[in-house]
């Protein structure tokens, strides 16, 4: 009796030893904070020393009011769903593309288009934020691109019109398609278009090939405006390059869950069909689909959970801007605590407001999951 | 006879078709994201001035010039060894301390097992991104703002709920037998982790390793609300530097990308099947 009592005592004495340190770690960084940003929520804490300092207490229920009735907050929280669905209809999707070509060997070499699809999970979002704000930038690659093909199909038509190099004799008609190839925008270059460009045109001495191509050439820095992109500093269509940065970062992680999770599936019962005359599109239906009909689920609360955590990118990309359109609830967050005079109320309210979405998240989980079955794992 | 022939031609058609889609498929997308990095890798050998002019195409003189100014404007001489003891050490902490939690859950019954493995679950979809605010003041409270001890407490904490959850789950298919023929014998918990438990635990290390290693090199958000210090800043937030005002001058910035893209990139090349076997093990939702 005694000799289990002992036991027992160091039985529990290993225990605390091996869970405290963990446990203990994981109230400070998750449950203290979460208890601090309640307590300070309904504060009128503005920073500077919490002890000893400015007295501060309690000021009521007012920062949750002024985060609901706030436009802004309202637009970070719809940016959020966006990138939820943007995850669940674009990145699932396509990675499940993706996994089924290379599962069900379509394509030869299964290892290379899987290791190289997921290369931009593995870079830093920083790098991939900065990357990708100079590509989308005035001064990126695809307004250079752009131009080029915009130019390009220009000086076809521009030849068509002028003609072969040898024989090349200017004429009314040919002068006036010009113009009208080159629109009012070009036209508006001169005070009286017709003899203006007719003289311009006969100044370049048309002799052999040098000079036709100076004309070509002249012509077209004439009249091909240069196109600068202009996607992260127009508020309206901002978001839509954020997004496709998202869809092009994760959509390898969904092509790696899935395709782990088909490998699962008993290769025996697919072949089995095959012979017994199912088509491709039947394996599909009712074999593969219903076996992953988990980790569809579980990929969509990872989405939903990694929208709601996601940070780094959009600070990077666009900083939030233009005049705050692409903010999502975490840079908002920052904003209002950073930025400026730092509410440090108001954005701890914010943070038990999307604690609180987690939590309600985690619920949905458990019932999607009584619903469809965890058959996944 | 000849029916026969004609569908196994329709079907022999359909499958090469399939097959033709499926290239393109996959051909269009491997471009769509190899190109941006190499782009981002060519242009970081042409001087700012160069790119101005002509943002396709290779430098017409390569330099190397830009790596040394980014280098030296980084500080990534002093950011480096800073990533690397942040990365080390936490993914170190939340492999022990994950695989002890785990194994006193696993195999040493306690009526406290239940509420706290529990929260340890919850805490899976509880980003810590969420709580920047609280905890940047709380580390200011306790006076650990702008110390290595802060960032590393804080890695440790948010990746303890994965791994809590993935060593328990794993070391519970660890035959109980074996520890209590060890118990029977005489043998502490400490040891009977330490010589059963901890060897036979490699796969589930090897993929909390892979998860933090990668995330932790990588991590931004909380590092950036945790040190303002150069002397305790990691790779990251040394690379956001070459952003707004600078963000202009592509040459160093491109290097700069360069530089903090590379290590990861070796990394994952030299251990890409851990890493995709990790990434497939450790997505849980608890």
């Amino acid at each position: 009796m005694a000799r289990m009592k002992h036991v027992d005592r160091e039985e529990g004495r290993a225990y605390w030893m091996m869970v405290l340190p963990a446990f203990l770690i994981y109230l400070l960084v998750m449950a203290f904070p979460i208890i601090l940003s309640a307590v300070l929520s309904v504060s009128d804490y503005s920073g500077g020393k919490m002890f000893g300092g400015e007295r501060w207490g309690f000021a009521g229920f007012g920062q949750y009011a002024r985060v609901f009735a706030d436009p802004f907050f309202w637009n970070a929280f719809k940016n959020n769903m966006y990138v939820v669905l943007i995850s669940v209809f674009g990145q699932l999707p396509l990675g499940f593309i993706f996994a089924y070509i290379i599962y069900r060997r379509l394509v030869k070499w299964p290892d290379f288009w899987q290791t190289v699809l997921y290369v931009p999970n593995i870079i830093s979002i920083i790098v991939v934020g900065l990357l990708w704000q100079t590509i989308f930038s005035p001064n990126g690659p695809i307004g250079e691109i752009m131009n080029n093909m915009y130019r390009h199909d220009f000086q076809e038509q521009l030849r068509a019109i002028l003609g072969p190099a040898s024989g090349f004799t200017v004429t009314d008609s040919m002068v006036r398609r010009i113009l009208e190839l080159a629109g009012p925008a070009g036209a508006s270059q001169f005070g009286d278009p017709f003899p203006e460009l007719k003289s311009l045109i006969l100044s370049f001495g048309t002799s052999g090939p040098d000079g036709y191509q100076q004309l070509v050439d002249g012509l077209t820095n004439l009249f091909v405006q240069k196109w600068s992109p202009q996607f992260l500093n127009k508020p309206d269509v901002a978001m839509l390059p954020v997004l496709f940065v998202i869809l092009w970062m994760y959509t390898g992680m969904y092509l790696i869950l899935f395709l782990a999770n088909m490998q699962k599936i008993d290769t025996q019962i697919i072949e089995s069909a095959r012979i017994d005359g199912a088509r491709e599109g039947q394996v599909m239906r009712y074999i593969i689909l219903p076996s992953l009909s988990g980790t569809v689920v579980n990929s969509a609360i990872l989405a939903i959970s990694g929208s709601l955590s996601s940070f780094a990118l959009i600070f990077a990309m666009t900083g939030g801007g233009p005049s705050r359109v692409t903010e999502i609830i975490s840079i908002y967050m920052y904003n209002n605590a950073f930025l400026g005079r730092p509410n440090f109320a108001l954005a701890n309210a914010i943070a038990l407001i999307t604690v609180a979405i987690s939590f309600l998240l985690i619920m949905l989980t458990k019932a999607l999951e009584k619903r469809f079955g965890g058959k996944e794992e | 006879m000849s029916e026969e022939l004609k569908t196994g031609f329709l079907a022999r058609a359909g499958v090469a078709l399939a097959k033709a889609l499926a290239y393109t498929i996959m051909i269009v997308f491997t471009v769509m994201t190899l190109y941006p990095i190499v782009w981002l890798i060519i242009n970081s050998f042409k001087t700012t001035q160069e790119f101005q002019v002509s943002q396709l195409g290779f430098p017409k003189e390569p330099t190397f010039q830009n790596y040394t100014l980014a280098w030296e404007f980084g500080d990534f001489g002093k950011l480096f060894p800073n990533s690397l003891i942040y990365t080390i050490g936490a993914t170190a902490g939340i492999i022990v301390l994950s695989l002890l939690a785990g194994f006193a859950f696993a195999k040493i019954k306690s009526r406290a097992t239940k509420p706290i493995y529990a929260s340890f679950v919850i805490g899976i979809l509880l980003t810590v991104n969420t709580l920047m605010i609280p905890l940047f003041l709380e580390m200011t409270l306790l006076g650990l703002y702008d110390t290595r001890l802060a960032v590393l407490l804080v890695y440790i904490g948010a990746g303890l709920p994965t791994g809590v959850y993935l060593a328990t789950e794993f070391i519970k298919g660890i035959p109980t037998a074996l520890v209590e023929s060890a118990r029977i014998d005489g043998a502490g918990f400490f040891r009977i982790f330490w010589k059963i438990i901890l060897p036979m635990a490699a796969p589930v290390a090897t993929t909390l390793a892979i998860l933090n290693i990668t995330g932790i090199w990588n991590e931004f958000a909380l590092i950036n609300i945790l040190v303002s210090k150069t002397e305790l800043k990691s790779l990251p937030l040394g690379i956001f530097k070459f952003s707004g005002s600078l963000s202009t001058d592509y040459g160093k910035q491109f290097a700069a990308l360069t530089i903090g893209m590379a290590p990861m990139l070796i990394f994952y090349m030299v251990f890409r099947k851990q890493i995709t076997k990790g990434v497939a093990a450790g997505a849980v939702k608890g």
